[in-house]
């Protein structure tokens, strides 16, 4: 009986671990959305989204840099997005069953792990250097070779959840696998695509490393694809490690802009992504 | 107009004679004529749709194979950029303390030890408590807490990187300056190895601000794998443990961990893939110092924040080159440890077949 | 007897067994195992013809072939000879989609594309004909009052194909099947999901297609079988048992196996 106590008090002290473990983790998550909150609400303002960002010591706000975020992040998802989308395709698709798929498979998880970091040198040695510059489309590159892994993992699961039954069927009227994969599949695994590209878009709209050697950061407003051009993360680098206040401040509020975006859309694809599978 | 009525029909009691006195003769013409008229136009119509179909395979295809390019490009591009570095230092690179651009004498010691302390830091912080959560959500927790949990936790893993740097800097680091550190300099005083294990003064980042860090964002990663490969327990193996008397620790130790432990080992080193090559977080909270202490208090630097931090500003080439090595032996790690994770894991895939 | 009558009688025997497709030899094989031994059977020009069989004996794989559907996996294969109209089938070269377009499936569960009713239809005749919308809605309004689904569909066309009941959606594979006109329909057990009364809705439509088509029936229902088929080939283990005039199968079997598995003495 004295046995069977203990045994149910080494129960209890693992539960109860398990259950702090748990506060630990959701822990964190509130601290930090909670200082996002505290520090950068502060600063939300119309001037954020109206304004430059400001030399130290005077007022502005993040324009060119939310501008930046947006064109980089659309040049990465165009370049990236069809590239993941196809290679996907290929996978669940054509090339099923295929050696080729096999290997993609297992170089794609572990890309999609890669450290980012890297990519942005890869960028920079085979773009930046060639080109003597560093510009916005290099960034997008960068961007979409982090975008590729995670599309081609999401397209390749969502095709292989469309039953198979479906392909048959549209072989059976004789449609060439062209036709079935754009008709059928790609209709039956519309929310599941989608999901992936949310999810592509919420990694990429905070990285930052891979921007610093790529799109670098523009202190002003640029459109121009082939110069440097200013994001939120290279301006939330930049803003937060100078001695300046106001420029502290500023990183905050990105903080704050890109997190709960990021989160959102991340909510948003797994809302999808349950859509998807449900289905 | 389906040719029903023409005399070729044959009756069935001569089906074995048309065989024998040869196919060619007798089927090849009425496959024509029934060929004729609508299957002709058909056949026509298919094969542009055809041709598509073959352009469409080979364009998949391409962009499949443009995935592997990509890993060779990477190793490829970055071989090329480190020529230089391997070239002036050679292997000693990998074991040289000394980092001073103004001499342009590098070496990668400090950056690969600050590497992989601050990630083993993570692992020690992240493995036992990812796993914690993943008992708790596989086997405690609520079933209607399971679902909006297990999100809270993975949305740890969608706090991009540098977010998780300006918090570390500004509200992380000096709490941890004002209330942990001089707590455990004070208490790990008397004890032999721990003393210069924590050896002040708190300066708030170093090492173990970026290890606790970096716990904080394998976490999640940690967890949704365990959960995943927990919930590949068969039933019927736990219900018989619960069977015979088992309390919930019990099961979970004798029956759920024995029989996922190459999943839960391969998640783990999935999130120490991510910890070896985390960039932002740990560039805001290293402290970015070029020496090896054996304090773990101490500002020290990594292979990411080294680059993160020296990239841009890097003149000559043997700097950039010397960085762009660092990139390098950074990615052959992290590669090695992510086929590692990714073998296990598939060994686990096959296993629940 | 006048000589009209005369004619009219031997065209309608000849038609009556004039072969659409025939099977020489055919053997199958998933890899190592082989699924189908040396099957060699008939397919009669507007006939119907059921396959029956206990589960595992090959009748679907038989049907899988017709039209090459086990093209789409890897390591099955075909061996002898399946003439449609004369033409291997089975042949390397053979254009798989053309194939396909002659030879119609329907299968167990009904399988409508997430796409409008109307779309389900249309899709498949935009594929192979260049038509004007006027005539392509005639097409699929013909489809669906073939497959007597018309009246039902008529007023909601632009609805999802996944919004009607398993029955309807059954008879929609079926108006897209028949849409794009083709020579053979293959059915794979087609109403098994379904309820008694779409069951015998859609054993209607198989009698009146039979104006029109070559139809192969698998069913593992016996009576299903002896209601709609002319011809019935009992499958068992991989091997043709028995083939002959449905009502001769089920009355006078010449094999032992055929009359156990009718009297249900197993399967």
């Amino acid at each position: 009986m004295a046995k069977y106590r203990a045994r149910r008090r080494v129960d209890a002290a693992a539960k109860i671990l398990c259950v702090a473990a748990t506060i630990f983790g959701l822990g964190w998550l509130t601290l930090i959305l909670a200082a996002l909150v505290w520090n950068g609400f502060g600063g939300l303002s119309l001037a954020v989204f109206t304004q430059m960002t400001p030399p130290p010591g005077s007022n502005g706000g993040l324009l060119n840099a939310i501008v930046g975020s947006l064109i980089i992040t659309a040049l990465g998802l165009a370049i990236g997005a069809p590239i993941g989308i196809l290679a996907g395709t290929y996978m669940a698709e054509y090339g099923r069953y295929s050696r080729l798929t096999f290997f993609v498979r297992f170089i794609n998880d572990i890309l999609l792990s890669a450290p980012s970091v890297v990519v942005g040198l890869f960028v920079y040695q085979i773009m930046v250097t060639r080109m003597g510059h560093f510009s916005a489309v290099a960034g997008g590159v960068a961007l979409a070779i982090i975008v590729i892994p995670v599309v081609v993992r999401t397209t390749e699961d969502m095709l292989l959840l469309v039953p198979g039954s479906l392909r048959e069927a549209a072989a059976a009227l004789g449609m060439p696998r062209a036709a079935v994969i754009r008709h059928v599949a790609y209709r039956a695994a519309r929310a599941g695509l989608l999901t992936g590209i949310l999810l592509a878009i919420a990694r990429i709209s905070g990285e930052t490393a891979p921007l610093l050697f790529t799109a670098l950061n523009n202190q002003f407003f640029s459109a121009n694809l082939d110069a440097p051009m200013s994001s939120l993360p290279a301006v939330i680098f930049q803003f937060a490690l100078s001695p300046y206040k106001d420029w502290q401040h500023l990183a905050w509020t990105g903080a704050l802009l890109i997190t709960f975006a990021v989160l959102a859309m991340s909510i948003a694809a797994r809302v999808l992504a349950a859509r998807a599978v449900n289905k | 107009m389906r040719g029903r009525l023409a005399p070729r029909a044959l009756p069935s009691s001569r089906l074995m004679r048309v065989r024998e006195s040869s196919v060619a003769d007798i089927s090849i013409p009425i496959a024509q004529a029934r060929l004729s008229n609508e299957v002709v136009s058909r056949a026509r119509a298919l094969r542009g749709l055809i041709f598509r179909d073959r352009i469409f395979r080979i364009v998949t295809r391409a962009a499949a194979a443009l995935v592997l390019a990509l890993l060779g490009g990477v190793i490829l591009s970055l071989a090329w950029g480190s020529a230089p570095t391997i070239r002036t230092f050679g292997l000693s690179f990998l074991i040289t303390e000394v980092w001073n651009p103004v001499t342009d004498e590098y070496g990668a010691f400090a950056p690969i030890c600050g590497t992989l302390i601050t990630a083993f830091l993570a692992m020690i912080i992240a493995v036992p408590i990812g796993i914690g959560i993943a008992i708790f959500l596989t086997e405690l927790c609520p079933q209607p807490l399971r679902r909006p949990i297990g999100i809270a936790i993975e949305l740890l893993a969608g706090i991009p990187s540098i977010i998780y740097g300006i918090w570390g800097l500004f509200v992380f680091a000096p709490f941890l300056q004002a209330y942990v550190q001089p707590a455990l300099i004070n208490a790990s005083q008397p004890i032999p190895i721990l003393s210069t294990l924590f050896a002040g003064p708190p300066y708030g980042i170093g090492m173990l601000t970026a290890g606790i860090i970096l716990a904080i964002m394998v976490l999640p990663f940690i967890t949704s794998i365990s959960r995943d490969v927990f919930e590949t327990v068969p039933s019927v193996l736990k219900e018989s443990a619960y069977g015979i008397g088992c309390t919930t620790w019990e099961v979970v130790r004798s029956v759920v961990l024995p029989y996922t432990r190459v999943g839960v080992i391969g998640g783990g080193m999935l999130g120490l893939g991510r910890a070896l090559g985390e960039t932002m977080a740990t560039t805001f909270v290293i402290g970015n110092a070029h020496k090896i202490s054996a304090s773990i208090l101490a500002p020290g630097t990594t292979i990411s924040a080294t680059i993160a931090n020296e990239f841009t500003e890097a003149v000559g080439d043997l700097y950039t080159s010397a960085l762009i090595t660092l990139g390098l032996i950074l990615f052959v790690i992290t590669f090695f440890v992510l086929v590692a994770a990714r073998l296990l894991l598939m060994r686990l895939d096959r296993k629940a077949g | 007897m006048n000589e009209m009558a005369q004619t009219a009688r031997t065209n309608a025997v000849q038609n009556a067994s004039r072969e659409k497709i025939a099977v020489r030899g055919l053997s199958f094989y998933y890899g190592g195992s082989r699924a189908l031994k040396d099957i060699n059977l008939s397919f009669s020009e507007n006939k119907v013809t059921a396959l029956i069989g206990p589960s595992g004996c090959g009748k679907s794989t038989f049907l899988r072939v017709l039209n090459r559907m086990y093209d789409l996996y890897p390591n099955q294969r075909a061996e002898g000879e399946v003439l449609l109209d004369g033409e291997n089938i089975l042949d390397a070269k053979l254009d798989l989609n053309l194939l396909r377009s002659r030879v119609g499936m329907v299968f167990q569960k009904p399988t409508p594309f997430p796409m409008s009713i109307y779309d389900n239809i249309a899709f498949g005749i935009k594929l192979y004909e260049k038509l004007s919308k006027s005539e392509l809605d005639g097409r699929v309004e013909s489809a669906l009052r073939r497959s007597a689904l018309w009246d039902e569909v008529k007023d909601k066309l632009a609805a999802s194909g996944l919004s009607l009941s398993g029955g309807q959606q059954q008879r929609l594979c079926i108006a897209r099947t028949i849409a794009i006109k083709p020579e053979v329909i293959l059915f794979d057990e087609p109403c098994s999901a379904l309820d008694p009364i779409s069951t015998s809705k859609i054993e209607e439509l198989i009698d009146e297609l039979t104006d029109d088509y070559t139809i192969v029936i698998v069913t593992h229902s016996m009576q299903q079988a002896a209601r709609v088929s002319e011809y019935t080939a009992f499958m068992y283990l991989g091997e043709l048992i028995e083939f002959d005039d449905t009502s001769k199968v089920f009355t006078s079997p010449r094999e032992k196996r055929t009359q156990d598995y009718i009297t249900g003495r197993f399967g």
